[in-house]
This record gives structure tokens, sequence and C-alpha cells, in this order.
């Protein structure tokens, strides 16, 4: 196998997955292969069980079938941003606080260990919001929260990044600035990368594999393959064409292209 | 124990700590009124006051359970809180009720189970007045020794895993995705809270013992701009309070852990004053 091929590699794989919640079966019989160091996105109307999908490869719902997370020379690490991160807004905690509460054993009344700081310091610089290290957690916007929401999520070192509707919380400013964000992280540290997205603009510029889901895999593929008029017709219903004369995305969807920057599959054969 | 009263007769020279039951009374407050504060901490965070409001009411019948049996009730009080907590920790993360409605429930039958208990033997009425209100000053040296290991027991927790449970209470879903061992950290705490609330009746009383949890907490809460700030405000606020009031209660002959929790209300109040004049 050449490196290509071997990039190439699933990072997850995904066999007859079934997830019932509630009495009612929200996956169904879900087959799926998420490539290694691809961003791929997670499509499909509201209800489809998207979220569902990335909490059962978190292991934090039951279900039953396979979900294989491959180790990345040997470790296997997921990181998760959620859609939306709800907490007491009140709390006296700042943005360092938060950091290294996840980094350190000792506890933050005792000590905040430097090395930990540094870290989280350098984790906050990757995201571009060092500014914010000594702000309240809840007087941050959501953009801002977002970055020091992904800041946590990489001073885990992760493999594999799991990101929930990244662009539900923030404006298109902050969406631009979180795309160029993990455009650039995704390729820096060659991050497997699944994202749920509403956002049709955001699939096409970022993705390079794209899932159609809607309790089951409708269709999957690479983005220009899927992000065609009758492949979202029978994932969203007929009905949603208006959907797609009604946004600004169309003109982009019409085109929809691998990512100008090399982030698809072609440029991890160095990895 | 002689040795420690030694050194309070050198430390603190003044009447009211002159006598060997304030002493002993001083190193209850000592070493209750940090740990509530501490434990304090998390239960604010976690929105826990009616969680311990329950085990302090389930004291009520563990005492009566107690006379009514024979046994030691400073024991059954205990014992009946630690299962009442740890139920309503389990029911609650097997059921999709919510967690007030749980509490509620539990709530409800560990205060009517000691009201029907206590009707029907009336005699036992007169016992639970120390309980309710709390006798600090009749506190013996193996309560003291208990206090203490608690004390300990808790410190190490705290140590351990005060920055996991700091996540959990900043977002739960977020704390189980970053591999948190949540369910575990959340009955463990749960044991520990309520053996806190139970320890500490006898100090502060079944009805006033939430409010040494919540009152310095939340002060603590107001006066801080750090999670390290918040602890340290909560512990000065909760041994503050607990030293003044147990010194008032000397010279004003009053309820000791009445007067602890009023001197805390006092201070919350200045540090709400402080928070507003800081917005």
């Amino acid at each position: 196998m050449d490196a290509r091929d071997q990039t190439r590699s699933a990072a997850i794989e995904i066999d007859d997955l079934h997830v019932e919640l509630g009495g009612i079966e929200i996956l169904s019989g879900v087959n799926a292969r998420i490539g290694r160091g691809e961003i791929t996105a997670l499509i499909g109307p509201n209800g489809a069980g998207k979220t569902t999908l990335l909490l059962a490869m978190l292991g934090m719902i039951p279900y039953r079938g396979r979900i294989v997370i491959a180790r990345d020379n040997g470790l296997l690490r997921v990181s998760y941003l959620p859609q939306r991160f709800e907490f007491d807004r009140g709390l006296p905690v700042r943005v360092m606080d938060f950091l290294c509460l996840s980094q350190q054993r000792l506890p933050l009344f005792v000590v905040s260990r430097k090395q930990k700081r540094a870290k989280a310091l350098a984790a906050l610089g990757e995201v571009e919001a060092e500014h914010l290290r000594s702000r309240r957690l809840g007087a941050l916007s959501g953009g801002e929260l977002q970055r020091v929401m992904l800041a946590s999520a990489l001073l885990e070192d992760p493999t594999v990044l799991l990101l929930d509707e990244p662009a539900s919380a923030v404006d298109r400013t902050g969406e631009e600035l979180f795309m160029g964000l993990v455009r650039r992280l995704h390729q820096e540290r060659r991050l497997t990368v699944v994202m749920v997205s509403h956002d049709l603009s955001m699939v096409t510029r970022l993705a390079s594999q794209v899932i159609c889901l809607n309790r089951r895999v409708l269709s999957a593929g690479k983005t220009a393959e899927v992000l065609n008029k009758s492949s979202l017709s029978s994932c969203f219903g007929e009905d949603k064409g208006l959907l797609l004369h009604d946004h600004p995305w169309d003109a982009e969807l019409s085109c929809a292209r691998e990512p100008e920057d090399g982030a698809g599959p072609g440029r991890s054969g160095e990895d | 124990m002689e040795l420690i009263f030694r050194l309070i007769d050198v430390v603190l020279p003044f009447s009211f700590a002159e006598p060997l039951f304030m002493k002993r009374a001083l190193l209850a407050v000592l070493l209750v009124a940090p740990l509530c504060a501490a434990m304090g901490v998390m239960v604010v965070n976690f929105r826990m006051a009616f969680f311990s409001d329950a085990i302090s009411h389930s004291a009520f019948t563990g005492v009566a359970l107690g006379i009514l049996f024979g046994v030691d009730p400073r024991i059954t009080l205990i014992v009946f809180g630690v299962l009442i907590g740890l139920g309503i920790i389990s029911v609650r993360l097997r059921s999709s009720l919510s967690v007030d409605t749980v509490i509620g429930v539990f709530f409800s039958f560990a205060v009517a189970l000691g009201i029907v208990i206590i009707s029907a033997r009336k005699s036992l009425t007169t016992d639970l007045h120390s309980y309710l209100y709390g006798d600090v000053l009749t506190v013996s040296d193996p309560e003291l020794l208990g206090m203490a290991i608690l004390f300990m027991a808790c410190a190490a927790f705290l140590l351990f895993f005060f920055n996991q449970l700091f996540l959990i209470g900043i977002n739960e879903q977020q704390a189980t995705a970053q591999g948190i061992k949540v369910r575990a950290l959340e009955y463990a705490y749960a044991l520990l809270l309520a053996l806190v609330v139970t320890v500490s009746i006898r100090v502060i009383g079944l009805l006033l013992i939430t409010a040494m949890l919540v009152v310095p907490a939340a002060a603590g809460r107001n006066l801080a701009g750090s999670v390290r700030a918040m602890f340290w405000w909560a512990i000065a606020a909760g041994l503050g309070s607990g030293v003044i009031g147990l010194v008032a209660t000397f010279y004003w002959d009053s309820a000791t852990g009445a007067t602890i929790i009023l001197i805390a209300c006092l201070a919350f109040l200045a540090s709400q004053a402080y928070a507003s004049l800081k917005k």
C-alpha cells in the first residue's frame, strides 16, 4: 500500500449502525466510511440523526452495530465541539481557567501550572484568540466561545475532530473566520474532521467528502458528486427546491467543487 | 486532644475560648465551616441546594428511626441521609424526570416517614430539638474525630477531582465527551455531600445546614473573578462567619448554627453589594 492509499484508509468505519432513543429509531442501518485526513460533512434535514451519529461516534449514547475509529500512530483522540455549549454564564470562570481545568489534575484552587498555562495559551494562539485569555467565559460572544471551544478541543491533541453545526451560533464574519481556522488546523495537524452542517456554502468550501443522512445514508461521496439537485432532493425532499433558490449559496451549489486549498484526499498523500 | 486544647489557650487567650466545650465547639467549627464552604462551591455550580435540603431533612427521620430502634441516632441519621442521597442520584440517572421532581419525591418520603414515626411516638419530639437547631456546644471528642476524618476525605477527593467536577458543573455533556467519568464522580460527590450534610447537622442544625453550603459559596461567587478566587472566598466566608458566629453565641447566648448562618448571610449581602457596584 503506497502512502496515498494509506492516507485514504478509513479513519472511522460505521457498519449497520442502529440508534434508538425513547422508542424511536433515530438511525437505521447506517453504513459509512470516513476517510483519514479528510473533512467530511454530514448533511441532512432536521431530525435526520446527524448529531446522534456524532454522539454515537463519541460513545455517548447506546447503539447497535459497529463503529471503529482507527488509531493514528497508536493514538485515538476524538475531540468534539457541540452545536450549543450551554453553561451558567454567571460562573466566575476565565478562559484560561476553563482551558486549564481539563489539562491538569492538581486543583485550580491550589495552582495553575505554568506548563499547562503555556499550552493553553498556545492553543488560544492557534485559534487567534490569545486576547481572550483573561475574559470570563460567560462574557464571550458566540464566535469567541466557539474559538475557545476549538482551542479546548485542540488541547486534547485530537486525531479526529467532530464539529456539530459550527456555523449555527455565529454571524457571517465569524463563520468565515472559523472556516479558515478549521481549514488551517486540518492542514497543519492532519486532522480528520467530521462536520455536521446545514450551511451548504460552508460544506462546499470546506468538505472534501459529504454524507447525506436521513436516518440512513442516502448518498455519500465527493462533495461535487453528492451536492447536486437530485441528490439533495432525495435527502431533503423534493419541495426543498425552494431552499436552493432562496439562499445565497445556490450559486455555489451549482458549481460545487473540491476545496481549492488542496484539503482533500490528494494532499494527504504526504502523511 | 490535650495538646490541641493547650494550643488554643495560647493562640486565643480570651474568655470565650476558656471553657472546654467552647474549645471543642471551635474545633468543630474550624472543621465543618471550610468543609461545607468547599463542598458548597460545587453545590452552587451543580444547583444542588435542593438535594442538600432533602438530605438534611431526612436526618429528622434518621434520628427518629435511631431512637425507635434503640440505635445511636447520630449514626442512623448519617446512614439514612446517605441512603437518601444515593437513592436520589440513582433514580435521577435512570429516569427521564427532572432532578427537582426526583428530589421532591425523596424529600417528601423522608419527611413523611419521620412525621409518621414521631406522631406515633410523641415522646420522641423532645429529642429532636438539638438536631433541628444544632448543638455544637455538646460535641464530643469522637464526633470531632469523625469530622476530622471526613475533612481529610473531602480534601483528598477535591484535590484529585475538583477540576473534573468543575468541568461537569460547567457542561456535563462536554465533560463526558472529554472522557470524564461523570456518573462515578456524581455518585462519589453525592455520597460525600450526604456525609458532610449529616455530620454537620450537629453544628448547624438540619434546618439551616444547606445555608452553610450555599451562602459562603454564593458570597465567594459574587466576589470572585476566577475559579481559584471563588473557592478561597467561599472558604474565607464560611470560616469567618463560623468563628465570628461561635464567638457571638458565647456572648449573646443564642443558637450557634443560626448565629453562624446570620453572619454568613450578612457576608453574602456585602458581597452582593460589591458585585452590584462592580457592574
